[in-house]
């Protein structure tokens, strides 16, 4: 189509160009096992004939069903199954990759762009960069920050050579904030559901009740774990399974905390927020649910019938974000509408 | 040492005066020959070096005015329209699983005999597909081949999708009852605001009306009126004020006494706009400035020669309610707009857009 509005000259210039690709595409006299097939294809290939005059003239003419039924081709050369299993790197035979859907471990998805996620980008990500950042003067050098580990001080000999000690008052040391920058943002990194039903141990029912509502609740598959230890207090026996986790990532992540922030949270009755005090120190916060208040998720409300009675359980929701203090956790969590109330630690 | 860091040295190098001397210091420290030699002595010094604040000028001959800026901003309303390819890649995605999911366990989720069973039966029966707004899918038989929807199918279209969405969210009416069937139940009298209550007979109705969203585009899309804050909802907006001068600029004002930026741009706000704006002003930082200069020939006229100009710093300010009324300003302000940026650009003058343009959203 191109080719007709460019000049005649202009047009054999490009024909000699694209004549040896021609010559090669051409079906040559040796016999092998693909040149029926690859005449086949060549029949019907828009090559031969003079090209349509627009691509929604194409569009319209497009019957895959009428096109299939001359075609004739035998399933094998259009189904296709993965192997079951990996067979190693040498093996002919190798699974595709797994953003392929023919895949066995593909996951199809993202399915759409949520609300929240745009709300972050577009209004709440400036914000937060805005109140956290610190301005220096030019020239400034951040003061060398000492050695966090302890050495060992003595005069034994085997002090030499020792891995450094930790941090006095606890083993791990604490994460360090960088400065506030458009590249460290803080942000939401994945929500964690999880819900421990001890009833579960002797009866095994609220446990599939209480997988189902998480699964139903975060649109995630659930994990379900065992007691690791007896403790009589808790009534736990060990090897019993007691709990159920969800992992929400991705796009799940928002559309779960939309559902949250918008639908649950302002029908829970008498409800003071998350309490300040929560937080593992490292940006990561966790607050819970009572049964009543997992009832209200829109999935649970309309089709609570479903659910066996007194066997919907409570939650608790851990959100990790990539704040390296509960601080920002918090302001992240704030500005996307998690009250919290209390004295703010840390 | 980087690649990016000795660039930034040559540069500074051709810079010459234009660049501050404490910076061009600080650069032009760390070259490869001294950084050997700096390794050693740096230890000692760094706590001497770090703590020197940045001395001002021993003579504050010439000097600028610092003013305060206020960037009021309305945040988009809405989600913004999703690119061609993007809509497309989703229905792509959407169908995919479709094809993958295991099939609906129907029994699991719904009671046998029970209304939310029959309702949904009715459903699956209309739109043959779990799933409500991708359209037919036939994930068996002879042709579960043919899964994928061609170039122009109307299910491809954002808005059948929506209409399809809606029309599954209408519950059919109660049905066996009469006038008085209805009276005795007033709770679902009340949930179902069906068609039967504008005409007075109890006629059979078939469904009930589902609440359709608000359009995207609003009336002062359509008008055009630049004053509204009802317009653009998905961009964001500013507040563009026109000056004494005649130019249009962001609002903004010479610093009071020892009120700091934060104070100074509340101040400003309620100057500029009027009381009747509930506005939060973002930090206590500015997010961006503008220098503007006094021309020369103009300097020797003007009352003070030894002030060159002025520097203005932004603060950002976000408007949850209200409107702007300029009737009782103090700034002298003849009018205001609210402004998406690429509007934006086209009101405000070059110098001053190359300084402004990257303290604003994108969207």
């Amino acid at each position: 189509m191109a080719l007709r509005e460019v000049p005649w000259r202009v047009a054999s210039v490009f024909c000699r160009h694209a004549r040896p690709v021609i010559a090669a595409s051409r079906p040559c006299n040796r016999r092998n096992a693909a040149t029926e097939a690859f005449e086949e294809l060549e029949s019907s290939s828009s090559l031969a004939v003079p090209p349509p005059s627009s691509s929604a003239e194409i569009a319209k003419a497009f019957d895959p069903v009428a096109r299939s039924r001359g075609r004739k081709l035998p399933p094998s050369r259009y189904q296709y199954r993965s192997p079951k299993y990996y067979r190693g790197p040498l093996h002919p035979h190798q699974p595709p990759p797994v953003s392929d859907p023919s895949s066995r471990l593909f996951q199809p998805g993202p399915f759409t762009l949520p609300r929240l996620e745009q709300t972050y980008q577009s209004t709440i990500a400036s914000d937060l960069l805005t109140l956290t950042y610190t301005h220096v003067p030019p020239g400034y050098r951040a003061p060398v920050k000492p050695q966090r580990l302890r050495e060992w001080a003595g005069d034994s000999p085997y002090y030499k050579g020792r891995p450094l000690r930790g941090p006095r008052g606890g083993s791990n040391l604490r994460l360090l904030t960088p400065p506030a920058t458009f590249r460290n943002i803080p942000e939401i990194t994945k929500v964690t559901v999880h819900s421990m039903v001890p009833e579960a141990q002797d009866n095994s029912a609220v446990l599939h009740v209480a997988g189902m509502i998480i699964q139903a609740i975060t649109n995630v598959r659930v994990r379900s774990h065992k007691a690791k230890h007896n403790v009589v207090g808790w009534g736990l026996r060990s090897g019993k399974m007691v709990s159920i986790t969800a992992n929400v990532e991705r796009e799940d992540t928002f559309h779960f905390l939309a559902k949250l922030v918008d639908v649950v949270l302002p029908r829970i009755k008498e409800w003071r927020g998350v309490p300040g005090s929560s937080g593992d120190n490292s940006g990561n916060i966790t607050f819970g649910l009572t049964p009543d208040a997992v009832g209200l998720f829109p999935e649970i409300e309309a089709n609570y019938d479903m659910y066996p009675p007194k066997m919907i359980p409570g939650c608790h929701i851990t959100i990790h974000t990539s704040a390296t203090n509960d601080r920002d956790a918090r302001l992240l969590l704030q500005s996307i509408g998690i009250p919290f109330y209390g004295k703010l630690v840390n | 040492m980087n690649a990016g860091q000795r660039t930034t040295r040559r540069l500074a190098s051709k810079a010459g005066s234009s660049i501050c001397r404490s910076c061009r210091e600080t650069i032009s420290h760390n070259t490869y020959s001294t950084a050997a030699t700096a390794a050693q002595t740096e230890d000692q010094n760094a706590h001497k070096v770090q703590h020197i604040p940045p001395v001002a000028s021993t003579s504050p001959s010439t000097s600028y005015a610092v003013n305060a800026g206020v960037v009021l901003s309305r945040p988009p309303l809405i989600t913004r329209d999703l690119h061609p390819f993007e809509s497309a890649f989703f229905l792509y995605q959407r169908r995919l699983n479709e094809r993958l999911a295991l099939p609906f366990t129907r029994y699991f989720y719904f009671k046998k005999k029970t209304p939310a069973d029959i309702e949904w039966k009715r459903k699956i029966k209309q739109r043959l597909t779990p799933a409500r707004d991708i359209g037919r899918y036939k994930g068996y038989g002879d042709e579960a081949w043919n899964d994928e929807l061609l170039v122009g199918a109307q299910e491809s279209d954002v808005q059948y999708q929506v209409e399809r969405l809606l029309e599954d969210a209408e519950q059919p009416a109660t049905e066996g009852e009469g006038e008085g069937g209805n009276g005795n139940s007033p709770a679902s009298n009340a949930e179902t605001s069906t068609k039967s209550i504008t005409d007075g007979s109890a006629q059979k109705v078939d469904h009930e009306l589902v609440a359709k969203p608000m359009p995207r585009i609003t009336e002062a899309d359509r008008k055009g009126d630049v004053k509204s804050l009802d317009r653009l909802l998905q961009r964001t907006l500013y507040l563009l004020v026109k000056n004494r001068e005649g130019q249009w600029m962001f609002p903004q004002d010479r610093l009071v006494g020892k009120e700091s930026l934060h104070m100074a741009a509340e101040r400003i706000l309620i100057q500029s706009g009027g009381i009747n704006m509930n506005t939060w002003v973002v930090g206590n930082i500015p997010i961006g400035h503008h220098q503007h200069d006094i021309q020369a020939d103009l300097l020797k006229s003007s009352k003070n020669p030894n002030e060159l100009g002025f520097k203005t710093f932004f603060m950002k300010a976000r408007i949850m309610a209200g409107q702007a009324n300029l009737l009782e300003n103090k700034l002298g302000l003849a009018d205001f707009k609210w402004l998406a940026k690429e509007e934006l650009e086209k009101e405000v003058e070059k110098k001053y857009w190359q300084s402004v343009k990257n303290m604003l959203a994108e969207r």
